[in-house]
């Protein structure tokens, strides 16, 4: 924490992506520079095929980039076996997804549980209490021995919150988490993802709904793979005119 | 991850879908259950075999004409069928390393009582042959030297020829045919079972001189006798006495025995060369049972694969929250192990069970017939089942350890 107050969580310079498809090279990403502090809600905006999921995915560490530069609380990430990017996705980062991704016939509790499996700095007799802590803050204790088949699209995404959060992560990526919602269901995700934000997560959202990006309090949008606005004044605006996120 | 939450991890993923996992295991189950089985059921023969000979006694050795004995078939079909003659077996009274030599005459004919006959083989053998053999009597008497002395007519009974000729009446003193002589019964033998897959209970035995003279051989069909010191001496004595009494020269190479026109062994020889046969015929059919456990082994590798293409959303989940490539691997390698190993389990209690109903119909038939089953072909079949998830299990685990996982998540 005290590295996160003068070096930046996420640093990106000169970030570039490109996939290469029988030897034809597409670029995804172009000279991404950017940089993301612990403790912010960010947005990352753009519509399908900007470049924003595979943003997320180098971010998240789940993917490499093709050049330029990553560090990740000032440390470089480059040259990192798959392995390396496992262990540093499982002790730092977690993600929501759109289609929530639990474990069919499995219980809310293991589905908590799931990451902690692969958590190495968990202890045993810790787990029981962190899954049951994670799941009371999307206040599913009651559901927690409910199969993840027997919940609503609306339970499932909070499962899913739960499971993100069990390992204290330093980042939350929420890539469309309320696509596969409906409007209440959504809303209701979105102010439990604020609510983490304001107790002091770092939660990096990934949509291509204005409305949803507008939860954020910095919104960076894509077009093409070029970053083509970082407002970070967003919300500051909205709140000089007395408006209200919704 | 642990070791704990990666076996808990594939047995959930095991137990996910039961019938299908069953049927999975079918393969290895009856592999397993086969090869158990098998090495069982070899194992309580080679007990009946081995229980034959060695009631003959260690010390007892048993001549036949021609080079390949009686194992090649009938004595009549053999080409030196008529080597072994009269004075050759009086040459071997003067043996010191042999005693009580008994020869043995085998008469054709059926035997018949009034309106009942049978097929049983009728030997006439010199009183020794009792010893030899270790027969004893249940009725009546043995026929005696003075029986021999004289060439009487008289027959001792196997206990099942008496039953088929006699029902439950007594024979002794009743007179039967063999061929177109009358006998009169002196005695029953008690009943000894199979021995080398004949019933010895079926034989007549009549005198020996009786038969030669019935006969008009000068030539016998077997001698047996005892050794009085090493088998093995008492059997180079014999073979040095019957190649000079025959002129035969042992070849300059290969076994000495390959020119003989006879064939002598102990005991204890024909006892080694038995329980070879019986194992070897033991792998042999372990071997065929085992092919099953290859064919399972394809099963689990197939269902595997299939799992793998179903989860993999899943694999990619589980690699998006921090699992490694080591970690999915272990994951299904295990899974696959968990299910050759159970199915290995319940093969091995199928295989026993059926191996307890062999046991329960065959104790009928066959008097030494035990229960046995063999630990290390046990040890040995889980161990393979257990080998079989792993080498079957190790190309769709690796698949599944490989797959990236973006494409993972993406995957419908």
């Amino acid at each position: 924490m005290t590295s996160s107050k003068t070096t930046p969580l996420i640093e990106t310079i000169g970030l570039n992506k490109s996939y290469v498809n029988d030897e034809v090279e597409t670029p995804v990403l172009h000279d991404i520079n950017l940089s993301i502090s612990s403790g912010e809600f960010v947005a990352i905006m753009g519509p399908s095929g900007s470049g924003k999921s595979t943003l997320m995915h180098i971010l998240g560490f789940l993917d490499v980039p093709t050049s330029g530069h990553y560090n990740f609380k000032g440390a470089s990430t480059e040259e990192k076996s798959e392995d390396e990017l496992a262990r540093i996705r499982s002790a730092s980062v977690s993600f929501v997804f759109q289609s929530f991704n639990l474990l069919p016939r499995t219980s809310v509790f293991d589905n908590v549980m799931l990451p902690l499996l692969y958590n190495s700095a968990t202890r045993v007799s810790e787990r029981k209490d962190r899954v049951m802590k994670a799941i009371e803050s999307v206040g599913l204790t009651d559901r927690a021995t409910y199969l993840s088949n027997q919940l609503s699209g609306g339970q499932q995404q909070r499962v899913a919150i739960a499971r993100a959060l069990v390992t204290t992560p330093e980042i939350i990526f929420a890539d469309e988490p309320t696509g596969n919602l409906d409007s209440t269901s959504g809303t209701h995700v979105m102010e439990i993802l604020q609510n983490l934000h304001r107790s002091g997560h770092t939660i990096i959202l990934v949509t291509h709904e204005q409305m949803t990006a507008e939860h954020a309090e910095r919104i960076i949008r894509l077009h093409d793979g070029h970053v083509i606005s970082d407002d970070r004044a967003f919300t500051r605006r909205i709140a000089k005119r007395g408006g209200q996120i919704k | 991850m642990r070791l704990h939450d990666l076996s808990t991890t594939a047995l959930r993923g095991v137990t996910r879908n039961r019938s299908r996992a069953l049927l999975t295991m079918l393969g290895i189950i009856i592999g397993v259950g086969a090869v158990v089985l098998m090495t069982s059921v070899g194992k309580s023969m080679e007990s009946v075999i081995l229980g034959q000979i060695s009631a003959l006694g260690p010390k007892t050795i048993a001549l036949w004409p021609g080079k390949n004995g009686p194992e090649m078939g009938a004595a009549t079909l053999n080409p030196d069928f008529d080597s072994i003659k009269l004075s050759d077996v009086e040459a071997l009274k003067r043996l010191r390393t042999v005693s009580n030599i008994a020869p043995g005459i085998f008469i054709e004919g059926k035997t018949t009582y009034g309106t009942e006959e049978t097929d049983t083989r009728v030997m006439g053998a010199s009183p020794e042959a009792y010893t030899n053999q270790v027969v004893t009597i249940a009725e009546g008497r043995l026929h005696d030297a003075q029986d021999e002395f004289d060439g009487r007519f008289v027959a001792v009974l196997g206990p099942d020829t008496a039953r088929d000729l006699f029902y439950n009446q007594s024979p002794i003193g009743k007179r039967i045919s063999i061929g177109n002589h009358k006998y009169t019964v002196i005695g029953v033998l008690e009943p000894v079972g199979t021995q080398f897959f004949q019933n010895a209970d079926e034989r007549v035995v009549i005198p020996f001189e009786t038969a030669r003279i019935v006969s008009g051989r000068t030539y016998v069909d077997m001698v047996s006798m005892q050794s009085t010191e090493d088998p093995a001496d008492a059997i180079d004595d014999i073979q040095w006495l019957l190649r000079r009494r025959h002129k035969i020269v042992p070849p300059a190479t290969g076994a000495s025995t390959d020119n003989d026109d006879f064939l002598v062994r102990s005991s204890a020889q024909a006892q080694e060369i038995l329980s070879t046969v019986s194992i070897s015929l033991t792998v042999f059919i372990t071997m065929i049972a085992a092919i099953s456990l290859v064919v399972g082994g394809i099963g689990i590798m197939n269902i595997m694969l299939v799992a793998v293409t179903e989860r993999t959303r899943e694999i990619g989940l589980r690699k998006a929250l921090g699992a490694q490539g080591r970690d999915i691997l272990l994951q299904f390698l295990i899974e696959a192990v968990t299910l050759t190993f159970l199915g290995g389990l319940v093969g091995l209690i199928g295989g026993l069970g059926v191996n307890a109903l062999i046991v329960a119909i065959a104790t009928r038939f066959l008097e030494r017939y035990i229960f046995a089953v063999n630990p290390i072909a046990i040890v040995a079949a889980l161990l393979m089942a257990a080998g079989t998830g792993l080498a079957f299990g190790i190309y769709p685990a690796r698949k599944a350890s490989r797959l990236n996982p973006i494409e993972a998540l993406r995957y419908e």
